[in-house]
């Protein structure tokens, strides 16, 4: 049954996904703009500028380049970027890797922190403490990425030089160097996401507990800590969850800012260097496999809600 | 005994340290990626940058920009001023230890002439752009490589030495596989390629067989020693960022500094600024086949209204000087006629609007932030002519908009910066055409196009000399555009770093730079 839903679930995502695929070749080819100028600078002359533009095979008409492309991706190829000449795929791989190591780690943290914390600020629900969880959720959510991003990077990394401040190191290389490199990203992510995780896990926490069940509960007799743990946490997840689902699908898309601040090779940075360069293939490919990403964990998050919520299985 | 096992103890740990010190490689920021690492092929600045470490041509430029014999021990020329002949330095090994020959020398040529290869500089020499074109190419002996033009042609050393042309650096055949595709760079130059790791760092190990040229540091060419055995250029495409790994002691050299940066750097004492005008050109752009703008009179006015001395101290302080030529001041044939520029008059120039009948209609300037030097210059330009009651508004726009308006001169007015031209004639060259051809020309005037030409042929200095400096006479007096200032190039390093030295090509040089 669950198979068959999430069959069904991914056969209508491919109308969505060659929405997409439609939707930004076309708003790429609208931007004005072009990677043989870019390529050939202020020297280019018609001449040149016609050749290259033949060799990137941009000289074809935009229906002919789509059905190029689209025909190519159909079979695993998204072709090569016409910046550097690496075949796309393994390229978005590589970035995605990067950035899902930061976002997985931050996301997870999050969540580890800000639902509890939500759920006791909506017990003691216009309290002084609560007050404060609130405060700092949206001071924690205001905050531009990468500003916070820079004064953890001045502070940790300049003054307190606890951290490497540029670079990056994978896992595979040496973990304990890795954990160095992404250690501020990874912290700043954290922070801000917690604000948006803390508010919603505190709003949900706050409908549950107003709930016939959890004043039965404590009729019951059960201890305040009993009640919270086993009957509001559980409950009051499952509208998180679906948050939690659209962070990580917006997060594992590319967190562009915090990866140029920290100068971490992730998706985010491939895909604005795209942009920036016109590299038609890349952003193309990218926005492609974010657009099939979001589906994935969208997807994933809804198989997952029968188990914090039966009613949704049952429906 | 306790002094001994002290004295032990600090000496295994000096020892245990020392070694981590010295593997840490020189660092530089690059503001991108490299794009390739063919020469000359799929490029730009910072992939020139990268590879003049690693490949060197029969010439090179010198510190101002003239070319120089350097994988070549001599050239010369036959009297008709057709035949080029380069006799090859002896004792000159590729990265993988092979002699340099002239088979190789002739293999690269060839290979470079190759429409296959993409050789940006390709149409230079292959007759298309009129510059120059070969018709021979030949190796009489292993020492000697003759090349033979059309025509005498001024520019075709200074071309072959160009960094964006890949110094038409010498390759070794094993540089491309069985296949003919491209492998990796075997050059001479006194660092090989190591390892590049694409959007974060390429790294050059030092080449312990280079036969460097004696003398001094000069350009691209002379006094080339290699100190650290590896260099690393990283990749850290955000300012602040890349300021706070120097800071931090995660880079040692910065290149491309911002100006905002500079008060805050060079407080510092642990941190030295050195500073070199380039060659590049930050001007404003007027279109001379724009309904209002192809009024000689306004144009003169609008160059009046802008205090250009005041508007270089404003946004570079006293690190540049204005320049009114299209010849950087850094060029050998920027002489002293070519100094002079009228000084800010708004009466004059309100006289010469209304001449024109000029009625406040409003002045489209394109400008972007991607560069905020230019953004910068078009704010102030925009604000002094509003004295002169001219009225400009702004359009902002990113670096690829603005290059694509530039291409096909779709604009009233552009705060522009041109990327460094090493040769005189270039320098004209790039702004000068026919529009209707080529659109992106700024000065149209068929005097002048000729004087470029000849400026091309002439190979006497005090002839070429005279054909620049009767250019700037024109160029003054037509304003197609007002030249502002050469960019200057900022180097930032931390103490203990010795030999870092910007100069007018603009590209970071890591030859002849150790650390303590």
């Amino acid at each position: 049954m669950t198979a068959t839903y999430a069959l069904k679930r991914l056969g209508m995502a491919l109308p969505t996904l060659l929405l997409v695929a439609i939707a930004v070749f076309a708003l790429l080819r609208l931007v004005p703009g072009d990677p043989a100028q870019l390529m050939l600078g202020d020297a280019a002359d018609a001449a040149q500028l016609e050749a290259l533009r033949e060799s990137m095979g941009l000289s074809h008409s935009l229906p002919v380049q789509f059905a190029r492309w689209l025909g190519a991706a159909l079979q695993g190829d998204l072709g090569r970027s016409l910046a550097n000449e690496q075949a796309v795929l393994p390229l978005i791989v590589e970035r995605f890797q990067v950035t899902a190591s930061i976002v997985l780690l931050a996301v997870a943290l999050a969540a580890v922190i800000a639902v509890p914390l939500g759920t006791i600020a909506a017990w003691k629900q216009n309290s002084g403490l609560d007050l404060a969880v609130v405060g700092g959720a949206t001071l924690l959510l205001s905050i531009p990425s990468f500003w916070l991003g820079l004064l953890m990077l001045l502070f940790f990394g300049l003054k307190l030089g606890w951290v490497p401040v540029v670079g990056y190191v994978g896992f595979g290389e040496d973990p304990w160097q890795a954990l160095l490199y992404i250690a501020l990203p990874v912290v700043t992510l954290t922070l801000i996401e917690t604000g948006v995780l803390t508010r919603m896990a505190r709003s949900a926490a706050i409908d549950v507990l107003r709930l016939e069940y959890v004043a039965h509960a404590r009729s019951k007799g059960l201890r305040e800590s009993t009640v919270l743990r086993r009957h509001v946490l559980p409950n009051a997840f499952a509208p998180t969850l679906t948050l939690l689902g659209i962070v990580l699908g917006n997060l594992l898309g590319g967190i562009a800012v915090i990866e140029t601040v920290f100068t971490i090779p992730g998706l985010g940075r491939l895909m604005v260097d795209g942009i920036y360069a016109r590299d038609y293939p890349v952003v193309q490919g990218t926005m492609l496999f974010v657009a099939a990403i979001y589906v994935l964990v969208n997807l994933l998050v809804d198989l997952l809600y029968p188990f914090f919520d039966p009613r949704v299985a049952a429906e | 005994m306790k002094t001994h096992s002290l004295l032990a103890g600090l000496a295994a740990a000096a020892l245990s340290i020392l070694p981590a010190a010295a593997q840490t490689p020189l660092r530089a920021s690059l503001n991108s990626d490299i794009r390739s690492t063919q020469p000359g092929g799929n490029r730009d600045f910072n992939t020139d940058s990268v590879m003049m470490h690693v490949v060197e041509g029969l010439v090179a430029l010198n510190e101002r920009a003239a070319p120089v014999p350097m994988l070549a021990e001599k050239v010369d020329l036959s009297p008709d001023g057709l035949t080029y002949t380069f006799t090859l330095r002896q004792g000159v090994t590729f990265h993988n230890g092979a002699p340099l020959t002239s088979a190789e020398v002739l293999w690269s040529l060839r290979r470079y002439m190759d429409p296959a290869t993409q050789w940006r500089c390709l149409p230079d020499l292959n007759g298309r752009s009129g510059l120059a074109r070969i018709t021979d190419m030949a190796a009489p002996d292993a020492r000697t490589v003759t090349v033979t033009l059309e025509k005498p042609a001024a520019l075709f050393l200074p071309t072959i030495a160009r960094p964006d042309c890949g110094s038409t650096g010498i390759l070794h055949p094993s540089s491309v596989g069985a296949d003919g595709a491209w492998v990796k760079p075997v050059g001479t130059g006194p660092y090989s390629l190591g390892e590049w790791r694409r959007g974060q760092y390429v790294e050059l190990e030092r080449f312990e067989g280079y036969a460097a040229l004696p003398g001094e540091r000069d350009g691209f060419a002379g006094g080339k020693r290699a100190v650290m055995p590896r260099i690393r250029f990283v990749v850290i495409p955000d300012s602040s960022a890349a300021k706070a790994a120097l800071l931090a002691g995660n880079l040692d050299v910065l290149t491309d500094v911002p100006s905002p940066e500079l008060p805050d750097l060079r407080a510092r004492r642990d941190v030295t600024v050195a500073a070199a005008p380039s060659m590049g050109v930050t001007a404003l752009l007027l279109q001379t086949r724009d309904p209002l703008l192809k009024d000689e009179r306004i144009r003169r006015a609008l160059a009046l209204s802008i205090d250009v001395p005041e508007l270089v101290t404003g946004i570079l302080g006293q690190d540049t000087q204005p320049n009114a030529s299209p010849l950087p001041t850094a060029s050998a044939f920027r002489s002293q006629a070519q100094a002079s520029r009228p000084a800010r008059d708004v009466a004059a120039a309100r006289r010469l609007l209304a001449e024109a009948g000029y009625r406040g209609q409003t002045i489209r300037m394109i400008t972007n932030r991607r560069y905020p030097n230019v953004y910068d210059s078009a704010v102030t330009a925009q604000a002094m002519a509003a004295d002169a009651g001219i009225k400009i508004e702004l359009e902002v726009m990113d670096w690829a908009t603005q290059l694509d308006r530039y291409t096909r001169g779709d604009y009233q007015m552009m705060s522009f910066i041109y990327s460094p031209r090493l040769d005189p004639s270039l320098s004209y060259e790039m702004i000068s055409g026919p529009k209707d051809t080529q659109p992106r020309k700024v000065w149209e005037d068929s005097q002048a196009l000729a004087l470029i030409q000849r400026s091309m042929t002439v190979t006497d200095g005090a002839e070429r000399q005279a054909v620049f400096d009767e250019l700037y006479r024109l160029f003054m007096a037509q304003v197609p555009m007002i030249i502002l200032y050469n960019q200057p190039d900022y180097v930032a390093f931390r103490q203990g770093v010795r030999g870092v030295q910007p100069w007018a090509s603009g590209q970071t040089r890591l030859w002849g730079v150790s650390r303590d």
